[in-house]
């Protein structure tokens, strides 16, 4: 029956390469139409690099990734090989997508209503009063309406990431993609984040998450998918994969999780 | 009494003698430090966003920057105005500096550009890929104001070693301030006068411009925080 839905994202034996260095080796992978997918694993096992391909931040060198049934970052020739598409292309197919960044990457020199009205000005063709009605309408969803006219340097991490997921939803993305929202923060500014994510992923969002944040993504993923050395290792249910892990390395990883943070998941 | 009375009155009748023709200079050096300041600027932000766009410029341009950085501004313009008329470039002495100061300007801006692209944190770019902001939008509203504040220190103190890098077209008979001074004192005779008003007018315009930036630079900063 699934197969009838087409996916979000759809990720099919996708390959990558920093130099000789393969840091995804083979990676399959559907994100179903409001299903919360969260990415989980130690440093280095491909997950943000992987997260980082679905909107051709990074360039995928085999297999391909699929957006709403479109190929992700390149154009298919007339002869079966496919090359880059063009940067226009690529911005079309980025339309859909949301992104959440680590870091917040908001532009320090615009207000928080500058940064959320940016695009919707520059790339919706809003005008400047039907962008700023969507801004706070946007800035109300994260709770951040009140600040709009602050700066990002006179805002908390937490704060400033919730302004960067509403600068996401202001372009009306289908999919939201977070690469470690909550990993730059002060441990007491996680919860605020944490918690515009959950009302997100309540209103229907599809959503691909990478995290470090177990007791989030057992709470609210619909799916968890486990990756090491560039390989997915198990996924499934978070009830089943954190209760039952079947693979040696995911219950390793879960172990040692469970003795740093002195709690189950 | 007797002394400071003649101090003044000496330096009362210079002023009156040489003072039209120090002030026709500091037009002279006002009018080509602004030129090349201006077109330097322009070319070497062009050439820098050049090898941004287009990685074959990279190597033009890299050599472009390193021959005007690595070699005395005195060479490059003997080169242009006595040399030029080999190749068919045929300028008179103030058209050949503001061109020569041009190009040295450029090769030195070019670089100050490179830093200051290079200052925005790649995050800030690719934020903007993701909501599909086009790349001039991008360099107009998210690259270009962020940079303002970084390239201006660098920039201004490019600006005023210009202005006084200036004095160097003195020696193709460009009649700017330098070289009014100097034929004052060989008619003259006088050597500390000419030479104390020639630093005081450099000094002004030194200050001038770094009083300027200041007032720029507090505007640009005024996001940081309060």
């Amino acid at each position: 029956m699934e197969e009838s839905i087409v996916p979000a994202i759809s990720i099919r034996d996708v390959h990558k390469h920093f130099g000789p260095h393969e840091v995804l080796q083979g990676i399959d992978m559907n994100v179903m139409p409001q299903e919360v997918v969260c990415l989980i694993g130690p440093s280095g096992s491909g997950k943000s690099t992987l997260l980082r391909c679905v909107n051709f931040l990074e360039v995928y060198d085999g297999g391909e990734i699929l957006v709403d049934g479109a190929l992700m970052g390149y154009e298919i020739q007339y002869d079966g090989t496919r090359r880059r598409a063009s940067e226009e292309r690529i911005r079309e197919s980025r339309r859909d997508l949301g992104m959440v960044f680590q870091h917040f990457n908001l532009w320090p020199h615009m207000t928080v209503m500058e940064n959320v009205t940016e695009a919707l000005v520059s790339v919706a063709g809003k005008t400047k009063s039907e962008a700023q009605k969507i801004g706070i309408k946007c800035l109300e969803r994260v709770g951040m309406a009140e600040k709009n006219a602050s700066y990002p340097a006179q805002l908390s991490g937490g704060q400033q990431q919730r302004v960067a997921i509403a600068r996401a939803l202001a372009m009306e993305p289908r999919i939201m993609l977070f690469d470690e929202p909550t990993s730059a923060l002060d441990p007491e500014l996680v919860g605020d984040v944490l918690q515009v994510m959950r009302k997100l992923a309540a209103e229907g969002m599809t959503m691909l998450i990478v995290t470090h944040e177990m007791g989030f993504a057992a709470e609210v993923a619909d799916r968890v998918v486990f990756m090491e050395g560039g390989r997915v290792v198990e996924e499934g249910p978070p009830d089943k994969l954190f209760h039952n892990p079947e693979s040696p390395r995911f219950a390793a990883f879960l172990k040692s999780w469970t003795q740093r943070n002195g709690q189950t998941v | 009494m007797e002394t400071l009375a003649s101090f003044f009155a000496g330096w009362q009748s210079f002023i009156t003698e040489n003072g039209p023709d120090f002030a026709a200079a500091l037009w002279v050096t006002i009018r080509i430090s602004l030129f090349s300041v201006v077109c330097g600027i322009g070319l070497g932000f062009l050439a820098e966003l050049g090898r941004r766009i287009f990685p074959w410029l990279r190597t033009p341009v890299a050599c472009y920057v390193e021959f005007f950085r690595g070699t005395p501004l005195l060479i490059q313009l003997y080169l242009l105005y006595y040399g030029g008329p080999r190749l068919g470039i045929v300028l008179d002495a103030e058209p050949a500096g503001m061109l020569g100061m041009s190009l040295y300007a450029a090769a030195y801006f070019c670089e100050i550009f490179r830093a200051g692209f290079d200052s925005i944190p790649e995050g800030q770019r690719e934020a903007a890929h993701c909501l599909g902001i086009r790349p001039w939008r991008r360099l107009w509203r998210i690259e270009l104001p962020q940079m303002a504040q970084i390239v201006l220190p660098p920039s201004v103190n490019q600006i005023i070693t210009l202005i006084k890098d200036s004095a160097v077209l003195s020696i193709i008979t460009v009649a700017e301030l330098t070289k009014t001074a100097t034929r004052i004192m060989n008619i003259s005779f006088e050597i500390v006068m000419p030479l104390c008003l020639l630093a005081l007018l450099y000094w002004f315009i030194s200050e001038a411009v770094a009083m300027a930036s200041n007032r720029l630079e507090a505007r640009l900063t005024r996001h940081m925080a309060r």
